[in-house]
């Protein structure tokens, strides 16, 4: 994936900053009353509006593969920061707006809006 | 918002899972006090007129894309979150400049109980709703 996701959101992610992850619920609390484990296990999932990483790099050990799409380039950056410190492998973070999403159709298993929409 | 979600029923598999998770605008937060064992409500907190607006506008778009077909609503559901605060001045300090809330709580306590209790630990108990959706293969 590229950086930019197709049709750039441009300034919109420094007017839309990314919520902190300190305020949200943990991902496993998240993951626990969605239906835990079996909603994103072996799963192609797609985290948008992903801020720092926070459910993403949360669900990413029990999914295929998580990509993570989010307006705000800082967000983006932290989540790939956050991503390495981890030492998550199958996460991948990119800028881009949810309205042109830089994949093809039916790629993915799972969608979550998590304080998104 | 609806061609975000149009956009996600693109990029979605036919039978996979959208889920929508974000804060219950419909019930109010509150404001509590942490004691040893529990919890005490010291005030009322209010969503802001503009995010109640923004809320009514996702669930609209949400409407629109069940009624048009692209998704099925599957499981609903809502729990508690609580965000903590050092003391309680911290947790006005939040308030002032979160856009989510209104900027000032309505407390249920006398000026002298929170004055009292002001350098307890706090928290602000939220409720957040969720809602799976299956995604329909739709006729071409």
């Amino acid at each position: 994936m590229s950086g930019v996701a197709k049709g750039s959101v441009g300034d919109l992610g420094r007017y839309v900053p990314a919520m902190s992850s300190a305020l949200r619920p943990r991902p496993n609390d998240e993951l626990r009353e969605w239906g835990g484990t079996p909603l994103v296990r072996g799963k192609r999932i797609l985290d948008l509006g992903c801020g720092d990483g926070r459910l993403a790099l949360g669900v990413a050990r029990f999914a295929t593969s998580v990509e993570g799409i989010d307006p705000d380039p800082e967000a983006i950056a932290a989540a790939k920061r956050n991503a390495r410190k981890a030492g998550v492998r199958n996460v991948r973070f990119a800028a881009g707006a949810a309205q042109h999403l830089p994949f093809p159709g039916a790629a993915f298993d799972l969608v979550i809006l998590s304080w998104t929409l | 918002m609806v061609d975000a979600l149009a956009e996600i029923h693109r990029v979605l598999a036919p039978g996979g899972t959208l889920v929508d998770a974000r804060p219950d605008s419909r019930v109010p937060a509150y404001a509590e006090r942490r004691k040893p064992r529990g919890f005490q409500r010291f005030g009322v907190v209010k969503t802001s007129r503009q995010e109640l607006a923004n809320d009514r506008a996702s669930d609209l778009a949400i409407t629109r894309v069940v009624r048009e077909g692209l998704f099925k609503r599957k499981r609903a559901g809502r729990f508690w979150h609580r965000v903590p605060f050092d003391d309680l001045a911290d947790l006005r300090k939040y308030l002032s400049e979160h856009l989510r809330f209104v900027h000032r709580a309505e407390w249920v306590v006398d000026s002298a109980t929170r004055k009292r209790h002001s350098n307890d630990k706090f928290v602000i108990r939220r409720a957040v709703r969720y809602e799976l959706f299956e995604a329909l293969r739709t006729r071409m």
